[in-house]
């Protein structure tokens, strides 16, 4: 890797060609051990046997223009995230170049190297210093980080003391004052409390309106939909497919969506809960194709088994149209006052109806969180279905919206 | 008219910095001038360690300052009082053996914190970009600033016994800096090493145990058969020491051994730098 200084000869703000990455996996990944080496002095000498490898990355090439807002999606191990620390120069390309134009940040975490025995103020410091900005920068956008993180008189408290969501705040606002060119972000609006997270998302969106570029890897396509103007798909280490946001999402979330109305999962990893199913289905109660009458509505039925005593009110969904951003999310904590009630062990069913005349005719992608002991996770758009137009007040009137609800209307006697 | 292009190369103000990634094959430069512009992240990384160390225990500093007088203590009551070691020079024993402890703990700490360092790291390592370099030599900024700690205890205990320096003690630092350019090395070698083969983590303090006892701590270089002296001399660390000594109490000193650690320490660094660099790309892969 080295620096240099010219100027670039196109409007790109970053220029990859033919990059790849290869990990080596298996038993050779790990590192050796002298001891091994020494016991077999043969070893010593000779180079490790060509191990088993995966290219998380190959043959990528790839334009972005400057000041663009270009979003990475993909499946898990598709190599966005490969991408994206192969830009910030965490590892190694295998193969292939990439030129960037512009001085770059990267942040593939909220608050790295905070150090929890230090203070708020001078974390600041720590991780301003390690994101890249001089002490004099951090010194200069001090004031504004601390309002904008919204820490107040705590700001010389050690961190240790803080909530995870002061933690996160304060670690986001150092992030947001870096002010670089060329800005790579992974996977990190996903934190803090919603009025947070529209926080954050104003701050990135405000950062890609003054002429920076942006490159951001999510699993949120409603994320990827209100912040990126292009996406780049990559899926198996390959650009599967770019173009304007809109598009290539409705491709990516589109695909492989014959009939997805049950879904349950491949592990068994979570040792305090585990889904069954988690199926979608007609009011009515008949079998029939994905599609939904707008008129009827559908339920989603969850089967699982609670395992240990886990924290309540975290089973919830949230559907996305075809371009990817939200349209609801819900949670069985709207079951009301038994809500914060503990779980009852064993397998158990829990229904949400979805009511008529609520979505407007078109395809759907449910997103399905399974409840942590500590958190949860999120199952991205694995359910896909379709509402159709039969009984839609939206088809008959041809009226806009992203919904379509029944709504009263009366009339008042004579004034 | 002419339509103004873009690239005739005039537009921009300032040049812009153009970052070339591309696979790196062999030795790779050392990089000094990256590693220069990092400066601040290398201060704020000793100034973190330090802060952390010293804040969070009273014990942190009481640590600093007790280990090695304990240590001298015991060096005092078994190899001055048992087996009748003596200190050269008309210094009392338990100066001449702080002395040595000084700088030997110097040394000794920065390797084991340098070597470990990147472990420790391993979480920044992976999240962010920056000169690998800053981080096992924040390490040995850290043991500098204990050294100058405990400095302040020989400088105490030499008063206590009378044994005052000549006009040679402004040497000391540069004595102090070799050793620093020799454990730095040491420690960047045992750095990169330690990623690449896990259970240099357990070497490490296994072998500077030993080094302390095959260098001239808690004996002087005389003790030693004229025949086997030479081994003892090739010992880089038995020069730094005994030029310490050789600034503090005016001692003399073998120029075999200040030739050794003159040549050896300055190769060791540079040496322990191509290979950590070489290893460096390595690094987010393996941690």
């Amino acid at each position: 890797m080295t620096v240099s200084v010219s100027t670039p000869t196109s409007s790109a703000a970053i220029a990859i060609r033919g990059l790849g990455k290869r990990y080596r996996i298996g038993e050779q990944f790990r590192p050796s051990a002298v001891r091994d080496k020494l016991a077999n002095p043969r070893e010593l000498f000779r180079r490790s046997a060509p191990a088993r490898s995966i290219w998380a990355l190959r043959d990528v090439s790839l334009d972005i223009r400057h000041g663009s807002v270009v979003g990475l999606i993909g499946r898990n191990g598709a190599g966005k995230s490969t991408l994206l620390k192969i830009l910030s120069r965490i590892t190694e390309p295998t193969e292939g170049e990439a030129r960037l134009y512009g001085r770059v940040a990267s942040l593939l975490e909220v608050g790295t190297g905070f150090h929890m025995e230090l203070t708020g103020r001078e974390n600041v410091f720590l991780n301003g210093s390690i994101l890249g900005m001089s002490r004099e920068q951090i010194r200069r956008n001090y004031d504004a980080i601390v309002d904008f993180a919204d820490i107040g008189e705590l700001i010389d408290t050690p961190v240790k003391r803080y909530s995870s969501g002061m933690f996160v705040r304060l670690a986001f606002a150092i992030a947001a004052h870096v002010d670089p060119e060329i800005l790579l972000i992974d996977e990190v609006l996903s934190v803090g409390d919603a009025a947070f997270q529209n926080k954050c998302l104003g701050k990135v969106a405000s950062m890609t309106g003054s002429g920076r570029t942006v490159v951001i890897v999510s699993h949120n396509m409603d994320t990827i939909s209100r912040l990126c103007d292009t996406a780049v798909w990559l899926a198996r280490g390959e650009i599967k497919d770019q173009g304007p946001t809109v598009s290539v999402v409705r491709r990516y979330l589109s695909e492989g969506t014959a009939n997805a109305t049950t879904w349950s999962p491949d592990d068994d990893t979570n040792p305090a809960f585990i889904y069954h199913s988690v199926s979608a289905r007609r009011a009515d109660g008949l079998d029939g194709d994905d599609a939904f009458p707008a008129d009827l509505g559908f339920e989603l039925v969850f089967d699982f088994t609670v395992r240990e005593q886990i924290p309540p009110g975290r089973l919830s969904f949230r559907i996305d149209g075809e371009d990817g951003r939200a349209v609801l999310t819900t949670s069985d904590t709207d079951r009301g006052a038994t809500s914060n009630a503990p779980w009852t062990l064993g397998r158990q069913r829990l229904r949400c109806v979805v009511p008529a005349h609520l979505l407007a005719p078109g395809r759907y992608y449910l997103t399905l969180s399974e409840p942590l002991r500590a958190g949860n996770r999120l199952h991205e758009s694995v359910i896909r279905i379709t509402i159709s137009e039969q009984g839609s007040l939206v088809a008959r009137d041809g009226r806009d919206g992203v919904v379509a609800p029944l709504l009263a209307w009366t009339q008042d006697g004579r004034p | 008219m002419r339509p103004v292009t873009e690239s005739n190369g005039s537009v921009a103000a300032e040049p812009m910095p153009v970052l070339v990634i591309r696979p790196s094959r062999g030795w790779r430069a050392l990089g000094l001038r990256e590693l220069w512009a990092y400066r601040e992240l290398l201060w704020i990384f000793a100034w973190r360690d330090l802060k952390v160390r010293y804040r969070q225990t009273f014990l942190g500093a009481v640590w600093v300052m007790g280990q090695p007088l304990i240590t001298m203590a015991i060096f005092t009551l078994i190899f001055n009082r048992v087996a009748h070691l003596r200190a050269s020079g008309n210094v009392p024993y338990s100066v001449f053996v702080l002395s040595g402890l000084l700088l030997w703990n110097f040394f000794s700490a920065s390797v084991a914190h340098a070597g470990n360092s990147l472990i420790g790291a391993s979480y920044l390592i992976s999240k962010v970009y920056f000169p690998r370099l800053a981080i096992p030599l924040a390490a040995t900024i850290v043991d500098l600033v204990d050294l100058s700690v405990s400095a302040v205890l020989l400088a105490a205990l030499m008063i206590w016994y009378r044994v005052l320096p000549g006009p040679e003690i402004v040497l000391f630092p540069v004595v102090v800096l070799a050793g620093a350019v020799l454990a730095t090395g040491v420690g960047l070698w045992c750095a990169a090493l330690n990623v690449e083969y896990r259970d240099v983590r357990v070497l490490i303090p296994f072998v500077l145990q030993l080094g302390m006892f095959a260098t001239p701590v808690a004996y002087s270089v005389d003790v030693i058969p004229a025949k086997y002296r030479f081994l003892v001399l090739l010992n880089p660390m038995t020069g730094i020491i005994e030029a310490g000594r050789a600034t503090l109490f005016g001692t003399p000193v073998a120029m075999e051994a200040l030739l050794s650690a003159a040549i050896v320490s300055p190769l060791v660094l540079i040496t322990g730098i191509y290979y950590y660099r070489r290893m460096e790309r390595l690094f987010a892969d393996l941690l």
